[in-house]
Order: structure tokens, then C-alpha cells, then sequence
């Protein structure tokens, strides 16, 4: 390996681990307030790689139903709207943030309210899932979508910082996914340290009940998580949709369980540890040899089944106290 | 009635396999782990019996025999065992979410593995696994009887040491480690116990399906699986079943919605966990039941079996 491969390994390893990140700080978040996995959370990542692609004025296939509403509406098989690329990730974040609050009142709340065993949560977040990926399937069928050729505008889709001879690429896709995760996380500290709801939210996430004694208004604030959790989720879905491409309504399935690895490397509820570990997989990934390329999938899963086993209260994680 | 089986032969037959999934996902359950590995079992199940039919056994013409599924079976009943074992010991000492997502990571590891190795046929898979029946709804042979083997079973287990032991770590593992219960051994048995069934289901599916490849055997049908025995009812063996027959013929049922019947499956199992909280099945519902039958019993029996776990003495 050269060291060109290095820094571009780094490189690579970086963007991809800076979207496991923002996916994973989404997943962690629910954690660390209901001390439940929340399984939808793969599925809102990819509504809103599709919301996204919607907002930037992009066509839907013929086999998609939209396809023939937006015909008979607008004319065309798209909206009427062509948001620039950064306003619709943001709108497109939003909405999902929205569809993350309806998640809330549809799988969780009701399970809450009755008192029910939380491993049912996981059932009725997979059921709402499901429904998502389906009503995804039904709306804009089932192929493979790619986002426009230049969503960003006049600027080349990337630059190369080496020699002619030794390219070292850098791509606008990777220079927004690094611009967007900075500011989440310079956002995300702000939030949680520096304000009252942030406060609120810690208060929750340490003890649900006290909190409430103390006049904090606990259903309001986990749905304010819900939706906090599904806007990053909605944002790294965009990301990836953009980077890669929409693989169809399935593919926020493989996010979801390698999200999984990454909130457990962090320690389950621990928001820096979430960012670390996104950071930690996207390298780890990328530095697979090309010769065990097939087996890279597989790294997110051995990570995860060896910090269970060794270290299961993730890398910053303190060992918990078993309290008899 | 053999006209409705001809149609529906291919339905019961898989909603009777999906109760012995679901059952496999239970037996760790009633020693309180949540395990989500049974459908690595089930892949290896039927990769087992896919390679062994396809690549070893050569009966030559004529219906594949059914004693070499049978051995077939007793070889996936092994290698689940063993791996179950492998993998149980350091994977049991974590409780709760922590072991499902350990079992998650190990289905996930396998089925990469199954991709990636070309004795198994990679993407593809393997195709053309002999048949020792003319129709698929004959495996009704092959799935009742291990069903009902495994509910028999199962119902014994609750009334022996072993599955006390089971109940006892279920409601406090530390007071049933004091009671001289070992938790580790118990918990590896009652994995061990799942993973040997689903594995050997794999190979009753290998056959029925016809062909195997890294689909079968993932992330959502763990999912399923649990669905199946939450919404069932998770503390008698019956849920289980009921949920695992119940929710394999729901999309059936729904055919007629076309696109939207899994729109609506999906809303069914979120509505299905929101208000059978404790299942369809509970232990006072059997209990009712029994009581029912027979008025000579007095009333606190019902009482005392809400309390306790599994059906009334």
C-alpha cells in the first residue's frame, strides 16, 4: 500500500464514517432516553433520501404511483419545485424529523403509556417499518434511484489534490458530508449543554420519572428526541442517496444494522461515543484489503459481536454497576 | 378438502414451519434470553441439507429417500448444537438488547460467510435440491410431526428441573443462582435446545423450497420470528405457535390488497404489540379455558396459575 492509498483510504474512511456518525448519534439519542433500540430507524433514513430527491425536482420511475399523480398534476413526473441541493437535504431532514414524531406517537407512546414490556417496542417499530418500506415501494416502486448528475450546482464533482500521476481525488460530495458533520456536532454540543431543553433532555435520559417530578414535560421532550433522531437519520440518509445513489426501498436496512455496531462501539447512549465509533467503522472499512473486499460488509458485525463479548460497555463507556 | 389442500398445501405447510421457528426463538425465552439467532441456524440448517442432497448423497432415480433427510436433520441437529455451544458461552454472559445484538451480528457474520463461499454458490445459491414428494404440501409429513414433537417436548420441559430452572432465571437470575441453579450452563442449554431446531427446520425448508441462498435465513425474519411469539403470547408454548400460524397466513389472507398488504401487515404487527401486550395467549386464557372444562376445579387454580408461569397444574 502506497502511501497515495493511505491518505486516500483516510479520505474515504472519514466521509463514510462521518455519515455512520450522524446516523448513529440519531440512533443513539432514543437510547439514551427510553433505553430502547428503535428498528424504524433505518427506514426513516431512507424516507428521507427520498424526500430529498423529491425536493430537488427529480423524476419518479413509471412503476412508482407518484408517478402518474405527479403526471396528472403537475404535468411532469416530478414536483413542481427545484430546491438547491443543501436547502432540500435540509427540508428533506426536516420532514423526516416529522415522520420520526409521528413514529413516536404511532409505535412508542402508546406502548409507554400502558406500561408494556419495551422488548415490544422493538416488534412494533419493526411493524412501522415495514409499512414505511412498503409505502415507499408503492409510491415510487422499487428501482434504483440516482440523484442528478450535478446537484450541486456549477461546481466539478471533484477536485484532485495530487499529481496527474498519483491522483489523490477529493470529491464535493466528501467536502459536504465533512462541512455538514461538523455542524451538527458543533450544533448538537450547543443544544445539549448550553440550553434549557438540552438540560430537559439530560434530565430525561438520567431519570424519566424525577425529571417529571421536577415539572419537565417528559412526553414532550421524547418526542422533541424523535424528532432530533430522525433529522440526523433523514440528513445521513440524503448523504448517502446522494453519494452513492438511492439503491431502493430497502437500502436503509444494511445502515440500521451496522448503526447497530456503531452505537454499541460507542457505548449504547452515549452521543461523543456514537461519533467516535461512526468515525472508527468508515476507516475500519476502508483500510479492508481490496482481496477480502467481499468480507468488508462483514467488519460492522465482527466489531460488533467482539465489543459485546469484550468490552460491552463500548470504548468510552464505563462498566456498569449490577445492582442486585 | 383435498381440492383446498392442493391450493393451500404451500401455505400451511410453511405457517407449520413458522411455528417451529417460532418455538426455537422461545426456548431460550423461557430462560429470559432474548436471542434473535435462530434464522443463522435455519441458513445452516438448510445450506446442510442443500449441499448434503445436491453434492454427497447420490440415491440415484426415483423420489429422494426420506431416511437421508432424516439423516440430514440429525446432521444439522449436531453442527447447530456444537455452534450453539461455540458461540452461547461468551455470548450468554450479556443480558437483555445486548445478546439480541450479538445474535444479530453472528446471523449477519454468517450470512456474509454464505455469500462469500463458493461451495455454497454464492449470490445464486443452490438450486435443484432433490424432493422426496410430488407436492410441496406433502412436507405437511415432515413439518406436523416435528411441530408437534417439539410442543410435546416443549410442555414436558415445563414440568421437569431443567425447565423450572429456566422459568427461575427468567424472573431473577441472581435468586436463582443463589437457589444452586448454574445460570451459564442453563441458558447454554436452552439456546442450544433453539439453535438445534431451527436447524433442524432448515432442512425441512431446504427440501421444500427447492433452492437455498444467503436470502433465507435473515435480519427480518429474526424479526418475524419475534413478532411471532410476542404477539403470540411469550409464556406458554402455545403462543408461539398460534402467532407463528396467525401472522405466516395474515399476508394470505390480505392478498386481495394487492400492493397494500404489506402496508397493512406492517401496521398490523405494530396494532398486534400495542394492544396484545401480553400475547393472544396467555396463561389465563389457558387457564380459563381448563376451568371451562372442568367446573368441579376450584376457582383460585386460575388464580394461582396468573401468578406463576406456564399453564396450571
Amino acid at each position: 500500500m502506497t502511501l497515495i492509498n493511505v491518505w486516500q483510504n483516510i479520505l474515504n474512511g472519514l466521509a463514510v464514517g462521518s455519515v455512520y456518525a450522524i446516523f448513529a448519534v440519531g440512533y443513539t439519542l432514543i437510547f439514551s432516553i427510553l433505553r430502547i433500540i428503535n428498528f424504524a430507524h433505518g427506514a426513516v433514513f431512507t424516507v428521507s433520501a427520498y424526500f430529498t430527491y423529491l425536493l430537488t425536482g427529480s423524476a419518479i420511475n413509471t412503476n412508482g404511483t407518484l408517478h402518474k399523480l405527479f403526471t396528472d398534476g403537475f404535468g411532469a413526473p416530478a414536483l413542481p419545485i427545484k430546491l438547491p441541493f443543501v436547502i432540500a437535504l435540509l427540508v428533506g431532514g426536516l420532514l423526516a424529523g416529522l415522520v420520526g414524531m409521528l413514529l413516536d406517537r404511532i409505535a412508542f407512546r402508546p406502548l409507554r403509556q400502558r406500561g408494556a414490556d419495551p422488548l415490544l417496542t422493538l416488534v412494533s417499530s419493526l411493524g412501522v417499518a415495514v409499512a414505511m418500506v412498503n409505502l415507499i415501494q408503492y409510491f415510487f416502486g422499487a428501482e434504483i434511484y440516482s440523484y442528478p448528475a450535478n446537484p450541486f450546482g456549477n461546481i466539478p464533482a471533484a477536485v484532485n489534490f495530487g499529481t496527474a500521476d498519483t491522483p489523490v481525488p477529493v470529491r464535493t460530495i466528501q467536502v459536504i458530508i465533512f462541512f455538514v458533520a461538523i455542524v451538527i456536532v458543533i450544533f448538537l454540543t450547543w443544544l445539549i449543554n448550553s440550553t434549557k431543553l438540552g438540560k430537559a433532555l439530560r434530565a430525561v435520559s438520567e431519570d424519566a420519572v424525577t425529571a417529571s417530578l421536577l415539572g419537565i414535560n417528559t412526553d414532550r421532550i421524547i418526542m422533541f428526541t424523535f424528532f432530533l433522531s430522525a433529522f440526523l437519520g433523514g440528513i445521513s440518509g440524503t448523504l448517502v442517496g446522494v453519494s452513492v445513489g438511492v439503491a431502493g426501498p430497502y437500502f436503509g436496512i444494511t445502515y440500521g444494522l451496522k448503526g447497530l455496531a456503531v452505537i454499541v462501539l460507542g457505548g449504547l447512549g452515549d452521543i461523543p461515543g456514537a461519533i467516535i465509533g461512526g468515525i472508527v467503522l468508515g476507516l475500519a472499512e476502508a483500510f479492508v484489503p481490496p482481496q477480502f473486499v467481499a468480507f468488508k460488509e462483514a467488519v460492522a458485525f465482527l466489531i460488533l459481536f467482539l465489543v459485546l463479548v469484550i468490552r460491552p460497555q463500548g470504548i468510552l463507556g464505563r462498566a456498569a454497576v449490577v445492582k442486585v | 378438502m383435498a381440492e383446498f389442500y392442493t391450493t393451500y398445501g404451500f401455505l400451511i405447510t410453511s405457517m407449520v414451519l413458522a411455528a417451529a421457528m417460532a418455538l426455537s426463538l422461545y426456548l431460550p425465552l423461557m430462560a429470559g434470553q432474548l436471542s434473535l439467532a435462530s434464522p443463522g441456524f435455519y441458513a445452516i440448517g438448510g445450506y446442510i441439507a442443500a449441499v448434503l442432497s445436491t453434492q454427497v448423497f447420490h440415491p440415484g432415480p426415483g423420489p429422494y429417500p426420506l431416511y437421508l433427510v432424516l439423516i440430514e436433520m440429525l446432521v444439522a441437529a449436531l453442527v447447530s448444537a456444537a455452534l450453539a455451544v461455540l458461540v452461547g458461552v461468551p455470548a450468554l454472559r450479556l443480558r437483555g438488547i445486548y445478546l439480541a445484538l450479538a445474535t444479530i451480528a453472528f446471523v449477519e457474520i454468517l450470512r456474509i460467510l454464505s455469500l462469500n463461499l463458493p461451495i455454497l454458490g454464492g449470490a445464486v445459491g443452490i438450486f435443484g435440491i432433490p424432493q422426496p414428494f410430488n407436492t410441496q404440501g406433502e412436507y405437511i409429513w415432515l413439518g406436523l410431526p416435528l411441530l408437534l414433537i417439539a410442543m410435546v417436548f416443549i410442555y414436558r420441559l415445563e414440568r421437569t428441573r431443567m425447565g423450572r430452572a429456566f422459568y427461575a432465571i427468567r424472573e431473577d437470575e441472581t435468586a436463582a443462582d443463589a437457589m444452586g441453579i448454574n445460570p451459564t450452563a442453563t441458558k447454554v442449554i436452552a439456546f442450544t435446545m433453539g439453535a438445534v431446531l431451527a436447524g433442524v427446520v432448515g432442512v425441512i425448508a431446504a427440501h421444500f423450497l427447492n433452492t437455498w441462498n444467503a436470502r433465507q435465513g435473515t435480519f427480518d425474519s429474526s424479526i418475524n420470528y419475534l413478532a411471532y411469539v410476542l404477539i403470540g403470547g411469550s409464556w406458554t408454548v402455545f403462543g408461539p405457535v398460534v402467532g407463528g400460524l396467525l401472522l405466516t397466513a395474515l399476508p394470505e389472507i390480505l392478498r386481495g390488497l394487492a400492493s397494500f398488504r404489506f402496508i397493512l401487515f406492517g401496521i398490523l404487527i405494530a396494532v398486534g404489540a400495542i394492544f396484545f401486550p401480553q400475547g393472544i395467549i396467555t396463561p389465563e386464557l389457558l387457564s380459563r379455558f381448563r376451568r371451562g372444562r372442568q367446573p368441579g376445579r376450584p376457582a383460585s387454580g386460575g388464580q394461582q396459575a396468573s401468578q406463576t408461569h406456564g399453564p396450571a397444574k
